[in-house]
């Protein structure tokens, strides 16, 4: 016989349909680039929102679909919706707010868009893969399209170093996850997660052993991503280096998707091993917590005290996984979504108070801004409140689910830390509302209104912060629901 | 024993318009009011309080006509529910939360008046009336709410405008700083609070909670003793922060940067007064927590007694009122330590009446000394401002515990109930008593009597205040005198009435009643009039009889008057044992851990910012290494620890 | 595979290995990748993967490496050797690596895969071209798909942070 027919598996479009959808308007915007003439494109970002506004329908009418498709490559359930549902709002208002930013900027490229709409095709892989070597692709797909993004302004010196580091650093820790995923295949003898799930359910002791020493590496390449303590250290550089928008879609979509990932397999597929991983996790948290807050508390930069914040809150979001359960695992995915708006609307804040060659990034340079600028005032003090956790905003109420969990799981110690770091917290988030309403001087602002784009974005962010805080239980009961598809 | 206590609640669909009212003011003022002028702001601000104040009355109303222990009931909607969590945002007034609401409101509306006149001129009136009137809303909402989170919202919201009102006027660096100080102590007591909450939900056990403070006393009794110590202790910690106690009362005196109005209604007649309000809310749980209710009646005698020695001392007229509310704030504590849980909200609402009103009468003395705060530039001030000076001494014999005012009645219950627990408290908080009459009445001497030691210049402008000002003013003054004729002691023919109509919220704590002879309850009184009287008279002595003696006594008692004069150096304590060394470790973190710990171990360098270009880019190079071995250092703990872990 | 051998081939493969990461001119770091690859070719004849072997020394040894090359040759990189880390970090980098390098060894004998005594016999068909493409079209379709779209954005990547500055 010369040939034979291989039997494809059975392919399912719809399980793959939001990233069809998102991978289509990444590269028609990439192609609409070249009939696009002048300095703003905001042509391309429009085709990018409607895209994923698509891919946003697409994933609420998969809702109450559960399969797998692909030979158990992919899966399509709740819980990669819900993150789907969650990259789509990020990426979207990412790329609200870079229709306004990258006026000031020397971004010219069209490039830029389907950058970020790549990007985010690799987020909703990690969200939806069943598969080892799909989430380290689709990792691949996120970081590579994040590495260029970092160094896109090219005529800025710290725009590419911001990208060198992350790319040098990034690939080494993508070793450490590669490592991992060998020794849980070398284990296994396969790569998708039911087949890991399966092995380390019946594991002997002498395949734990392996089990544990990919975990271990895999925690390595998931704590790079998520910024955690002692893998965070390259988080401020990049992030003070970096275009001002792409930090913000890194500080919460890069997250996310890791945590998507990470969450997925530690807290689903390798969930017999909790026992384990725990330990190590828990000590990540408090350091994170810990190192994140207190550092901050000296940050002049407010990117760098921003970077400094995502690093204590991928703390908190830790301290949601070493709890564990339903209960943890629904508190993530809320803290997530409420992490994501209040993040993002900071940075818009950040944006806003910038302007053509003068970024205005220190915190001197807000001083009296909530005069000058009443709405972004009182924008920027719900979000600095909110990350703090301070009620009634989002982010009370997702501190409140994590260290609810936490305590419901007996970690009492873990919860006085992560109290008594959100207590650190507040210092240096006040300390810009003392800035904006407490001192005179700063820059002159360019009224928000005046900048449609971003007026979007901040009353999206300030109305999703509020509204999180005020009626969490529909959200969290759909993070509930999400968490509990995995099982 | 009281008679069996029916608990009957009557839900209604009014009361969310007690806090949403001030709520409407906020937003009306802080989207229109650029356009509708000073006017319309002032009217607009005290009329959305006025409004809260009259639902608020007639809320009180149909708890009065309502068999005892109802109360009125709205849930909103569901709020937080997680599991077996299921929060509401739901509203809940009985007798306590009543009284609560009416002063907030009542005294509050004053307040907005006053400020209509105080703050006239300044530039940022609509802001003012902003904060105030969200001040006032979160207040509610921490009194209105049925359950520990809701009330924890209000808790914040309340730290949060206090510390904006706080730093108003923000030209003065140390009013700023002083705002900071206030949130950031607060955070402290926070964090307790927050953790006690947690604890609390963890105890509560199996089945679905809803924190309400039904929820909580329906289940309280089956948490083990040392659990329910340890939550009572956290949630005092939070009291202790808000309401100013040791150690955490070092932001209060700061605090009086913010316009005195402000000190008025949150620094002496509200805010400070909801750890009082959280404990009496919580009375079920503390009383199972007998230690708690030792080490709260012991902090609040110490501070009752602490800040009136540093009362004595103070010659900034607000930092004498400020000091005299930390420790009229520890009699309170004083009260429901004991168990006197109505006797302690008693205190707390004569308080408001009179501390509200000294704290105005200052405000009109300040005012009408353009700004000038220091006693030592003002005296015979009684003949310019005769409104001023009249109500001011109504207050301070209310203060200082002369009999017929409302202060006697409440101060004289708590230190009977004290007594009764122990001698030694009672004996504290007399001591804290004469020397609150000395204190006041230096200051009524200092600024009132004598000759006027102003300038020229200010002399010639001194004025009385504008009715805006003086007519509340008038009325605290009233409500001072009258307000403590609804809890007179039970052996006279009223007997006390705040008491009956708020004991069926203090069901779980009339355990140990009390009967005390009549005979020993007089003679306790004639102590507490016995040392008020002396403490009078001895300021009389020292301020207006023989001035020259206090100079000669600073002198030779120099080491006692610099100890007391400065605070007995708690600021300076706290910033070399708490503030520099989180500084510094925050620093080390950035420089070490941070930059680069490998950095650190390989030759200690610290990092060097703003070399030159091509250092620089050396610089970077490493820091990659850097990172890179920092990483490689992670994940090698990682394996170790791991490889520990599982043999 | 006979103990000498591996232990020869692994060693020839380490010194090469160290030879990319020490030579001080990235001509010589390139050309000792150029051997490790090839001793990791020799590998993959040994464990009976044929295909992979040739794949390795017709992609990796061949089309990148000469690809380095001629960058390094144009860009003219010899005269600039690579600034070295100072000692201290060497040493200190050295040793975690071998720590890290001790604690894999502890894990992998502990788990006892050292001492298996291998699959047994070596399934028919395997490592035939026609076994490798049936693996990539049925149990990793997707992410042999997903590979083409991470070139894509691989290649517009390089695009972007290497075309010229627009005036």
């Amino acid at each position: 016989m010369l040939y034979r027919m291989i039997n494809p598996p059975e392919i399912s479009w719809i399980a793959i349909l939001p990233v069809l959808l998102l991978s289509a308007t990444a590269m028609l915007t990439m192609v609409a680039d070249l009939w696009t003439d002048g300095p703003d494109r905001e042509g391309l970002g429009w085709i990018g929102l409607v895209g994923l506004m698509a891919t946003a329908i697409a994933a609420v009418a998969l809702w109450n679909t559960k399969l797998t498709s692909f030979a158990g490559a992919v899966v399509v359930d709740r819980y990669g919706l819900f993150f789907t549902l969650l990259f789509c709002v990020a990426a979207g208002l990412t790329l609200l707010m870079s229709m306004s930013y990258l006026e000031q900027t020397d971004i010219r490229t069209g490039d830029y868009y389907s950058l970020i709409l790549f990007s985010t095709v690799g987020m909703v892989v990690m969200a939806t893969a069943a598969d080892l070597i799909v989430v380290f692709l689709g990792l691949e797909v996120m970081s590579i399209a994040a590495y260029a993004l970092a160094g896109i302004w090219r005529s800025q010196v710290r725009s590419n170093e911001a990208a060198l580091k992350y790319f040098l650093l990034g690939a080494f820790a993508t070793g450490f996850l590669l490592f991992g995923i060998a020794l849980l295949y070398g284990v296994a003898g396969t790569t998708t997660l039911t087949g890991i799930a399966q092995t380390a359910s019946g594991a002997t002791a002498e395949q734990r052993t392996l089990l544990i020493a990919g975990m271990a590496l895999m925690i390595v390449g998931f704590g790079f991503k998520v910024a955690a303590v002692p893998f965070h250290a390259w988080a401020p550089d990049v992030y003070e280096g970096a275009p001002t928008s792409v930090t913000a879609l890194m500080a919460v979509g890069v997250k996310s998707a890791a945590f998507a990932a990470f969450a997925r397999i530690f807290m689903h597929t390798l969930a017999v091993m909790s026992p384990d991983w725990s330990a190590v996790l828990w000590v990540l948290a408090v350091l994170t917590m810990t190192v994140g807050n207190v550092t901050a508390l000296l940050q002049r930069n407010i990117k760098r005290m921003l970077a400094y914040s995502s690093i204590a809150h991928a703390g908190y979001l830790l301290v949601g996984m070493v709890a564990g359960g339903e209960l943890g695992g629904s508190a993530i995915l809320f803290y997530l979504l409420a992490y994501t708006l209040m993040t993002l609307g900071a940075f818009s804040v950040v944006i806003a108070l910038g302007r053509r060659g003068q970024p205005n990034e220190n915190l001197e340079d807000y001083a009296g801004a909530g005069f000058r600028s009443p709405f972004l005032g009182m924008a920027m003090s719900i979000f600095m409140l909110s990350l703090a956790g301070i009620p009634p905003f989002g982010g009370f109420v997702g501190k409140f689910y994590i260290f609810s969990a936490a305590v419901k799981s007996g970690y009492i110690g873990l919860t006085v830390i992560g109290v008594m770091n959100s207590l650190i917290s507040v210092y240096y988030y006040v300390g810009v509302l003392v800035r904006m309403y407490m001192t005179d001087g700063g820059v002159e602002i360019t009224q928000p209104s005046s900048r449609p784009y971003l007026f979007a974005t901040l009353v999206v962010a300030v109305a999703g912060t509020i509204a999180l805080g005020l009626f969490p239980s529909t959200l969290f009961e759909v993070a509930r629901q999400s968490f509990l598809a995995l099982g | 024993m009281h008679e069996a206590i029916t608990h009957t609640a009557v839900a209604v669909s009014y009361l969310w318009l007690i806090p949403a009212l001030p709520a409407l003011g906020v937003l009306v003022n802080l989207s229109l009011g650029a356009l509708l002028g000073k006017g319309a702001v002032g009217f607009i601000a005290p009329g959305t309080v006025a409004g809260g104040f009259g639902v608020a009355l007639y809320c009180l109303v149909q708890i009065l006509q309502l068999p005892p222990g109802s109360a009125l009931e709205q849930t909103l909607w569901p709020w937080i529910s997680a599991g077996n969590l299921q929060v509401d945002i739901a509203f809940r007034v009985d007798a306590l939360s009543a009284v609560m609401i009416c002063v907030v409101t009542g005294v509050g509306f004053l307040i907005h008046i006053y400020s209509v006149g105080y703050m006239h001129d300044d530039p940022s009136y609509a802001r003012y009336f902003i904060y105030l009137n969200l001040f006032t809303c979160a207040m509610l909402i921490l009194v209105l709410a049925d359950n520990l989170p809701l009330l924890f919202v209000g808790w914040e919201g309340v730290g949060l405008c206090s510390y904006l009102l706080i730093g108003f006027w923000f030209d003065k660096e140390a009013n700023a700083s002083a705002g900071k100080k206030a949130f950031v102590v607060n955070r402290v007591g926070d964090a307790g609070f927050l953790l006690g909450t947690f604890l609390l939900f963890w105890s509560l056990g199996v089945g679905t909670h809803s924190l309400s403070f039904q929820d909580i006393a329906a289940h309280a009794k089956s948490i083990p003793l040392d659990t329910v110590t340890l939550i009572t202790l956290l949630l005092f910690v939070g009291a202790t922060g808000k309401s100013a106690q040791l150690p955490l009362y070092v932001w209060l005196p700061d605090a009086m940067a913010g316009p005195t109005p402000v000190s008025a209604l949150i620094h002496a007649a509200t805010m400070v007064t909801a750890g009082v309000y959280m404990i009496a809310r919580l009375n079920f749980l503390f009383v199972l927590a007998p230690a708690t209710l030792t080490v709260v009646a012991t902090i609040g005698a110490l501070t009752a007694l602490f800040a009136a020695s540093i009362g004595l001392m103070q010659n900034d007229i607000k930092k004498v009122l400020a000091y005299s509310t930390v420790s009229q704030l520890g009699y309170m504590f004083l009260g429901v330590g004991v168990g006197a849980f109505s006797a302690g909200v008693f205190h707390l609402m004569t308080h408001a009446f009179f501390k509200g009103l000294l704290f105005l009468g200052s405000g009109s003395v300040i005012h009408g000394m353009h700004g000038e705060q220091d006693m030592r530039r003002m005296g015979g001030l009684r003949t310019y401002m005769p409104t001023t000076y009249r109500t001011f001494l109504i207050g301070t014999l209310a203060i200082a515990g002369v009999p017929g005012l409302a202060g006697f009645f409440s101060k004289d219950l708590i230190l009977a109930h004290a007594f009764s627990s122990s001698p030694v408290l009672w004996l504290v908080g007399l001591c804290a008593a004469g020397m609150t009459a000395f204190y006041m009445f230096r200051l009524v001497f200092m600024t009132f009597w004598g000759e006027c030691r102003a300038d020229e210049h200010t002399k010639h402008h001194i004025h009385e205040s504008p009715a805006t000002m003086t007519v509340p003013l008038v009325l605290l003054a009233v409500l001072s005198i009258v307000g403590g004729y609804v809890g007179l002691p039970e052996m006279w023919a009223w007997g006390n009435r705040f008491d009956a109509f708020l004991a069926p919220v203090f069901a779980a704590a009339q355990g140990g009643e009390h009967h005390m002879e009549m005979g020993l309850e007089y003679a306790l009184m004639a102590a507490s009039v016995g040392v008020a009287v002396g403490g009078i008279a001895l300021a009389y002595v020292l301020y207006v009889a023989r001035p020259e003696l206090p100079g000669q006594i600073a002198d030779q008692a120099a080491g006692a008057y610099d100890l007391i004069s400065n605070k007995y150096y708690v600021d300076e304590l706290y910033d070399a044992v708490l503030v520099q060394p989180a500084l510094k470790l925050s620093n080390l973190l950035w420089r070490v851990v941070d930059v680069g710990i490998v950095d650190g171990i390989v030759n200690g360098s610290a990092r060097v910012v703003g070399a030159s270009s091509s250092f620089w880019r050396r610089w970077q190079t490493g820091n990659v290494e850097h990172y890179a071995v920092s990483m490689l250092f992670g994940a090698v703990l990682i394996l170790v620890f791991f490889a520990w872990h599982s043999s | 595979m006979n103990t000498g051998v591996f232990v020869l081939l692994a060693t020839l493969l380490v010194v090469a290995a160290l030879g990319v990461v020490l030579a001080r001119s990235p001509i010589r770091s390139a050309l000792s990748l150029v051997v490790a690859l090839f001793f990791l070719a020799v590998f993959f004849l040994l464990l009976d993967a044929q295909l992979i072997a040739a794949l390795q020394v017709i992609v990796y040894a061949g089309a990148i490496m000469v690809l380095f090359l001629f960058v390094i040759m144009l860009l003219n990189l010899q005269e600039h050797p690579a600034e070295m880390a100072r000692a201290g970090l060497r040493f200190l980098a050295g040793t975690l690596a071998s720590l890290f390098l001790l604690a894999t060894i502890y894990f992998t004998n502990r788990s006892g895969i050292s001492n298996a005594q291998g699959m047994g016999a070596i399934p028919d068909g395997f490592d035939s071209t026609a076994q490798i493409a049936e693996r990539l079209f049925t149990q990793h379709l997707f992410a042999f798909e997903l590979t083409s779209l991470l070139l894509l954005v691989a290649i517009i990547s390089a695009v972007v942070l290497a075309k010229k500055k627009l005036a």
